[in-house]
Parts: structure tokens; C-alpha cells; sequence
């Protein structure tokens, strides 16, 4: 088998996964409606600056607790069976592509829950969706290689909090400034903060190659 | 003595830099003016108060306003930033005592540009004393524009003379803070040096799997942790006086914060493993994946935060237009060597208590 029939192949375990324990993607959509649920009681009627670090912080929270159980759900010595059996390279690929998936659909689903309950104030639309999709990657990125190393130490849930969020800040300090232009709260020139996102993931994403070599083997 | 020249060239450096530092004297400037703001036509004594002045007893005495005008001309298909000086001499003075002296102003009818309002630059030139310049001393507005004419009104020379002395520049607001400069700003360079180091043996750690590289990226950055805070506690110091706040919500402040929460996150991920092969490892690969993120953090996404109050942001001067003079030059760069050396020096010795430390304890374990 070659990398991208490989990656196919871990894919459709992924879903195949996902689809038969349901709790996992339930359990995250019932986070999100209850936290949105919650800040329509709270607020009824919410500014723009506050719906947007609103939205933030239920995406961020809401994506490491999709992403976290990437490489906590099946033991190590299963892991390693895997990475025996195909290129461990692919392994990474296929998780952070499903998370990117997946988080594309959390961070849509939450803002569309956001939008019916709390009301809308984005003005560009279109511009507010580029920064999701560049989000969703960004996050999906960090968060399953740092559950990788997360896996590593035992207590995991915790580690992954700690090691995790210094490093999504600079994304996230990026993010909130592209939608917050899109909400026209700034004025200013959003091409570069697309650069700059974009630059950091494909950082990101050729660091997780390079180093995941060195991760996986005990 | 060969091995460590550069130990001692630490200690030249640095012994310049807390005499000079603290010892040159700044020049003379104006703390304040008044009245601050005038209207065309009045005839005004504006007292100008001296910091390091010694005006006391000066019979003589000039002193000009003047408006700068800034434009763009082009110079061989550059565009060049240009100004044009208008000025109005002082017509009387008064020395009050050291630091206090009057001058005698007739402003003229008409302001030398088109504006209502125009803030008017004050320099101060007392025989036997040094000049000094106060920017955007007084407030001038007028009714009716008439630049033209204004210009002729404001047609007086500048007569600067300014001898080169060994002195630090006067500014405003930072007054003898500005010495600061040589404490604050290198401990951001020993910071980034020494993690960038700690990355290097954390590579080298994960290309060779040799011990040493591991102790060495451990203690290179927990020198950069200690280099960090202390950039934050001068920082705090500065902050605090000049802008009065020790930490106001500015994007470095906030990135420094993450910088160091990514370095203690660190830490605590090396406590969470007992195998000391494995701890190496992880601990290698996450700094490196760290650090990529940390670039950008602390370079690129200030520059695209238009409203920090740093320098180098937005609208703020970096270093080497005019915050820094010649004379400031000349106890910067030494004292930023300096630093950097005294932070290599300490990581040294951590590194060998470390390697001194496992070695007992091997043999306590026999």
C-alpha cells in the first residue's frame, strides 16, 4: 500500500469508529448546544466583541475535547500494532485530517446554533467562514499532535490542557483578529492575518511530520 | 585563561555597562512649559522649566518656537521625508534661577501653515549653558489662515549648536528611565538566545540521543525562563512609570506571557515521566514544536498589531532612528554582549551542577 491509500484506509477506520461509539460526536453536539443554550439565558442579546470571544471560546474548548481523545482511545500496545502495520507518518495524517472534519463541522454547527439563539452580527460572511476553516485546520493541527505527545504521559487530560494552550495562542490571537474584521469592529486590512494563519499551519503541519517519527516509537 | 577570555570580556562589558549606565549624566531638557497654549497676536512670557539646567544667573539668553512641516519629496525616484523649519525668535528672557527661565514672545498674526491649530516646538539657547528643546510645546490657534503670510512672519533661523557630549539623550515622560534601556531591552535578547540554543540541543538531542544534549537543552532553557522573568520584572518597573500601568494590555506583554507559560508547560511535561530516555525525547519534541509557534508570536504578530506601545509598533519609533543616539550606542551594543555572555555563564555552571549531580548520584546507587 502506498502513504495515500494508507491515509484512505485509517480514514475509513476513523468514521467506521466514530459511527459505531456514537457517545463521542454526541457528546461533543451536546456540549456545544448546552454552552450556547446557556449564554442565550444568560445574555438573551449579545455585542458583536462578546459573541465573537464567545464563539472562540466554545470552538476552542469544544475542539480539545474532540481532538483530545485521538490518541487516548485505543491503548499503545494497539497503537504500535498499528504503526507496525502501516507508515506511522500516515497514522498522524489520517487523524489530523479526520479532526479537521470534524472540527469543521463543530465550529459550523456552533456557529449556526449561535446565529439562531443569539442572533447574528456578522458582516461578512464569507470572511467569517475563512477564519473558521483556517481555524478548524490550525486547531485540528496542533491539538492531535499535542494529544500524541499528551498520550505519552499518563495523566492525559490535564497534560493536554497545560501543553496545549500557550501553544494555540498565537492562532487563536489571529483568528480574533480576522473575524473581528469581519464584524467590522477593526478596520483593517484582513489579507494578512489569512497569510499569517496560513504560514503558522503549514509550520505546523510540516513540524508534525518531521517530528512525529521521534514521538511514536517507545 | 585562554578557554575563558570570554568570561572576562562579560565582566569588562558589563562593569562598563552599569557605570556608564548609571553614572553619564543626561542633558539638559525642558520638563514643561507654560502657558501651553496661546493665540495669534498675543504677546506671551512662556516660562520654560530646565531638568539638569543651569540657567542661575545667565545674562543672556534666546530661545525660538517653531513649526515643522513634514513632506515627501522625490530624490532620484526615492521618496525622501523632508520638512521645512519656520521660527519665531524670543524678543526678552529672564533667568528665574537654575531651572527656571522666561523668554518673551510676539506671535505673529498668522500661523506659517494652513491649519487652526498648530503645536509649536520650544528651543532654549542660555549663554553658558547647553541648549535644550522641548517638542510640542505650546498650542497655537488661529482664526483666520494665511500661510503665506505666515511665512514671512515666521522666517527666524534656527541657530543650533550642539557640541557632541558623553550624555544621554533628554526625553520626555522616560527622563532618567531611559536608562532602563540598557537593562530591559538585552534581557529579550539573552532570552531568545538562550532558547534558541535549547532548541539547537534539543535537535542535536533527537539526531545523536546523547545525554549531554538533553542537560544542555534543559539548562539553556531554564536560563531562558530566568531571562524571561527578569525581562518582565524590568519590564514592570519601566512600564509602571512610564506608562503607568506595570503591565497594560500590550501584545508583547501578552506574547512574553505565553512564551514563558509554554516553557513552564514544559517543565511539567518532563515531571510526568520517570524513564529519563523517553522524558528527553518528548520533552525535545514538543520545545521544538513550541518554539515554531513562538516565532511568529513574537515577531510577526506584534508588527500586525497596529496598537502596541512598544517601539517598532505601528506609529511608535523602533531602535536605531531615534531612540537610540550615538552616545546611547556606545553602552547598548557592549551592554547586549554583555548580557548575552553573563547568560551563556550562568547556563554554563547549571549545566555543570547537573552533570556533577547525576554523577553522585550514580554513585550513590553504586
Amino acid at each position: 500500500m502506498n502513504l495515500f491509500s494508507e491515509i484512505a484506509f485509517l480514514l475509513k477506520k476513523e468514521t467506521t469508529l466514530e459511527l459505531r461509539q456514537k457517545y463521542a460526536l454526541s457528546g461533543i453536539l451536546l456540549y456545544v448546544t448546552s454552552t450556547v443554550f446557556v449564554i442565550y439565558l444568560s445574555f438573551i442579546k449579545v455585542e458583536p466583541t462578546v459573541w465573537n470571544t464567545l464563539f472562540w471560546i466554545i470552538s476552542l474548548f469544544a475542539s480539545i475535547n474532540a481532538v483530545v481523545k485521538s490518541f487516548f482511545q485505543e491503548n499503545s500496545a494497539r497503537q504500535l500494532f498499528y504503526y507496525q502495520l502501516v507508515n506511522p507518518i500516515a497514522v498522524i495524517i489520517s487523524k489530523i485530517i479526520y479532526n479537521i472534519c470534524l472540527l469543521l463541522v463543530i465550529n459550523i454547527l456552533t456557529f449556526i446554533m449561535m446565529s439562531i439563539m443569539v442572533g447574528n452580527p456578522i458582516h461578512n460572511l464569507s470572511q467569517y467562514f475563512l477564519a473558521i476553516v483556517l481555524g478548524s485546520l490550525g486547531f485540528s493541527i496542533t491539538f492531535t499532535f499535542i494529544s500524541a505527545i499528551a498520550a505519552k504521559a499518563n495523566n492525559s487530560a490535564t497534560m493536554m490542557a497545560i501543553l496545549s494552550f500557550p501553544v494555540v495562542l498565537p492562532i487563536l490571537v489571529t483568528l480574533i483578529k480576522l473575524s473581528k474584521s469581519a464584524i467590522r469592529m477593526t478596520d483593517t486590512t484582513w489579507a494578512k492575518d489569512v497569510l499569517m494563519l496560513g504560514a503558522i499551519d503549514l509550520i505546523l503541519i510540516a513540524l508534525c511530520l518531521l517530528l512525529f517519527p521521534f514521538l511514536w516509537r517507545d | 585563561m585562554r578557554k575563558n577570555w570570554w568570561k572576562i570580556l562579560c565582566v569588562i562589558l558589563l562593569s562598563w555597562t552599569f557605570i556608564a549606565g548609571l553614572m553619564v549624566p543626561m542633558r539638559p531638557g525642558v520638563t514643561s512649559v507654560t502657558p501651553y497654549s496661546a493665540k495669534v497676536g498675543d504677546t506671551i512670557w512662556l516660562k520654560a522649566d530646565g531638568y539638569n539646567t543651569n540657567w542661575g544667573g545667565a545674562t543672556k539668553g534666546k530661545a525660538w518656537l517653531h513649526i515643522d512641516e513634514f513632506f515627501k519629496v522625490e530624490k532620484a525616484g526615492k521618496k525622501m521625508d523632508s520638512l521645512n523649519v519656520f521660527a519665531i525668535q524670543s524678543i526678552d528672557f529672564k533667568a528665574i534661577n537654575d531651572q527656571e527661565v522666561e523668554f518673551k514672545f510676539v506671535i505673529p498674526q498668522h500661523l506659517p501653515l494652513a491649519t487652526k491649530l498648530e503645536n509649536a516646538s520650544l528651543l532654549v539657547s542660555v549663554e553658558g549653558a547647553e541648549q535644550a528643546l522641548r517638542p510640542e510645546a505650546i498650542a497655537i490657534t488661529q482664526d483666520s489662515i494665511n500661510a503665506y503670510r505666515g511665512k514671512t512672519f515666521w522666517n527666524s533661523k534656527l541657530d543650533i549648536h550642539r557640541q557632541w557630549h558623553f550624555e544621554y539623550p533628554y526625553r520626555n515622560i522616560l527622563q532618567e528611565t531611559l536608562r532602563n534601556t540598557f537593562f530591559h531591552v538585552p534581557m529579550w535578547f539573552v532570552m531568545f538566545t538562550l532558547f534558541t540554543i535549547a532548541i539547537y540541543h534539543g535537535i542535536q538531542y533527537l539526531r545523536f540521543r546523547r545525554r549531554e544534549s538533553d542537560i544542555k537543552a534543559v539548562s539553556f532553557t531554564q536560563g531562558g525562563v530566568l531571562f524571561g522573568f527578569l525581562g518582565l520584572f524590568t519590564g514592570g518597573l519601566w512600564a509602571n512609570y512610564a506608562w503607568g500601568q506595570p503591565f497594560p494590555l500590550d501584545i508583547k506583554i501578552i506574547m512574553t506571557y505565553t512564551a514563558l507559560a509554554i516553557y513552564l508547560a514544559y517543565f511539567i511535561l518532563r515531571g510526568a515521566f520517570d524513564d529519563v530516555e523517553k522524558k528527553a525525547r518528548i520533552s525535545a519534541v514538543y520545545s521544538i514544536f513550541a518554539f515554531a509557534t513562538l516565532i511568529p508570536l513574537l515577531y510577526v504578530v506584534p508588527k500586525l498589531a497596529p496598537d502596541s506601545l512598544h517601539p517598532g509598533n505601528g506609529s511608535n519609533i523602533a531602535f536605531g532612528s531615534q531612540d537610540l543616539d550615538n552616545t546611547m550606542r556606545l553602552v547598548f551594543y557592549p551592554a547586549s554582549l554583555g548580557w548575552i555572555l553573563l547568560g551563556v555563564w550562568i547556563v554554563t555552571l547549571v549545566y555543570r551542577y547537573k552533570i556533577i549531580e547525576e554523577k553522585l548520584e550514580m554513585k550513590m546507587n553504586g
